[in-house]
């Protein structure tokens, strides 16, 4: 199995190598919006003195956290398989002996992901010197605390990714489909806005659903802005949503290969 | 005249193109009121937490994102769809065929693919401006309201001269067909009014990718921020931008070749 993998990663890795330029400006694409999310809200907090609490620096830091844990939680499933269902080339995949989706696809995303973070380091240091945030309340306890937290962001929003993708089994609109699941991914992680500043209903939800281990609780560990008590919760909540994402992505991938019509082939 | 029946016959086509895809389009449509409703709602958390976001209230930041929404219509209705099929064009000498036509090349670039439900969101964009102006309480005046439709339409024509500019520069290096990328990235700084970003961000907005030019500059005009001086600049400068731009596209031109070649 190891050997398998290995492989993979050569393969996978030389596939994304070849389109370091394309990456680069989807890095380029990937960064904005945070930083038009900070300036605006390091813009209210300087002119107010704090926002609920949080200052400026809280702000800046707390975007500068977010563009490296995104990195590492994020993945891009929809783009690398649903084509694959759609012009049939899925085929060649499922009669290998090995899971399409949780060794090649998931090997590709951390091709991916390696390069990417590859280019961001720069990037990031650059922004450091622009913005000069004070990361004083990074201790290592929270990082340790947070890179548990965030493989299994990584792999919670892995598989739920997954499951979303394979609904390409069955429609062509999974693209609209995969819209409606990134705009809950907008409200629920912390993406826009630390969850604290959300509307009390909305937290209140955020807390028992599993996209803020794509961001909010990764982010809020490494800062250390959380009490022993959320860190708990936090940890439980995603161990229970670990097996549900395995149990529905294995659900949806069965009954979708049972569809699959091999179009084109 | 000539022009104005070309376009007629253009969009016909794209309206029976896309009749195919009805269930689509009602699918786009409901998908284009979710993320509405989601940049509401972003609004409304600023607005809890603050009484102004750089000097604007919540009534101008909605007309913003009309004229945001405008700026946006531009580019996913004609921008990015002529922009797949110019690409594709130069990959497999299909421009050969534009080229032909006996009609002006940039023009037919620029319409031959309309995503005609889009349109839907030019009536949503109108709605929010009046709304969100009525909201604020600025007093506009005719003058007003005729520089910022000025000002708006120069503004989307700095922005298309510089996609037409990014384009063309295909012509010189083939392999650039990320070429609108950098175009699409900044896109969204023009939700927000650009006097909330640091400086290097403001001047990348406002004159590198001048993004600003068609949403937060309109916009002051229209409540009256914008000296008469500046008025005339910013008009200046949109004639200008066509200018260079087509001149560009002609020299562009004249370094194609076909793709067999």
């Amino acid at each position: 199995m190891l050997k398998i993998f290995k492989r993979l990663w050569q393969v996978n890795w030389a596939e994304q190598w070849q389109y370091r330029a394309n990456l680069l400006m989807y890095l380029l694409y990937w960064l904005v919006s945070p930083i038009i999310y900070l300036a605006v809200w390091t813009s209210i907090a300087a002119s107010k003195g704090d926002v609920n609490g949080l200052t400026a620096n809280d702000f800046v830091t707390y975007y500068m956290t977010l563009l490296i844990v995104d990195q590492i939680t994020s993945n891009i499933t929809l783009h690398i398989f649903a084509y694959k269902v759609q012009d049939g080339s899925l085929s060649s995949e499922l009669i290998r002996p090995i899971h399409p989706m949780l060794t090649n696809t998931l090997v590709n995303n951390i091709a991916f992901k390696a390069l990417s973070i590859m280019g961001l380091i720069p990037i990031w240091i650059v922004l450091f010197f622009l913005f000069q945030p004070n990361f004083s309340s990074v201790t290592w306890q929270g990082i340790a605390l947070a890179i548990p937290a965030m493989m299994l962001g990584f792999i919670i929003a892995f598989l739920i990714s997954a499951s979303v993708t394979s609904v390409a089994f069955w429609t062509t609109r999974v693209y609209s489909i995969s819209e409606f699941y990134f705009a809950l991914f907008l409200l629920f992680s912390g993406q826009f806005v630390p969850l604290t500043l959300m509307p009390p209903i909305i937290q209140s939800i955020a807390r028992y659903l599993p996209f803020q281990f794509s961001l909010y609780y990764p982010i809020q560990l490494i800062l250390g802005k959380l009490s022993p008590g959320q860190i708990i919760e936090g940890y439980i909540v995603a161990l229970i949503w670990l097996p549900i994402s395995y149990f529905l992505f294995n659900w949806v991938w069965r009954e979708g290969v049972k569809r699959y019509s091999a179009v084109g082939a | 005249m000539h022009y104005l029946k070309l376009l007629q016959n253009l969009l016909k086509l794209n309206i029976q193109m896309s009749l195919a895809y009805r269930a689509d389009t009602v699918v786009n449509i409901l998908l284009n009121l979710m993320w509405l409703g989601w940049e509401l709602l972003g609004l409304s958390i600023i607005f809890n937490n603050t009484e102004t976001l750089g000097g604007w209230g919540p009534g101008e930041l909605i007309a913003l994102l009309g004229v945001f929404r405008l700026v946006n219509t531009l580019m996913a209705a004609l921008i990015w769809p002529n922009t797949e099929k110019f690409n594709q064009s130069i990959r497999d000498g299909s421009m050969d065929y534009t080229l032909l036509q006996p009609v002006n090349s940039m023009f037919l670039t620029t319409f031959s693919r309309i995503t005609v439900w889009r349109i839907w969101d030019l009536v949503l964009a109108i709605i929010l401006i009046v709304v969100g102006i009525n909201m604020s309480g600025d007093i506009t005046t005719p003058l007003s309201t005729l520089t910022f439709i000025l000002l708006a339409v120069s503004g989307a024509i700095v922005i298309y001269s510089l996609w037409i500019v990014l384009i063309a520069l295909t012509f010189w290096f083939t392999k650039f067909d990320n070429n609108v990328t950098i175009l699409q990235a900044l896109l969204d700084a023009g939700r927000y009014p650009v006097t909330v970003y640091p400086v290097w961000l403001r001047i990348i907005v406002t004159f590198i990718i001048p993004i600003a030019v068609a949403t937060t500059i309109p916009l002051q005009a229209l409540r009256g921020d914008l000296e008469i001086s500046r008025v005339l600049i910013f008009i200046g400068v949109g004639i200008v931008s066509f200018w260079i731009a087509s001149n560009v596209w002609k020299a562009g031109l004249k370094r194609y070749s076909g793709a067999s070649s």
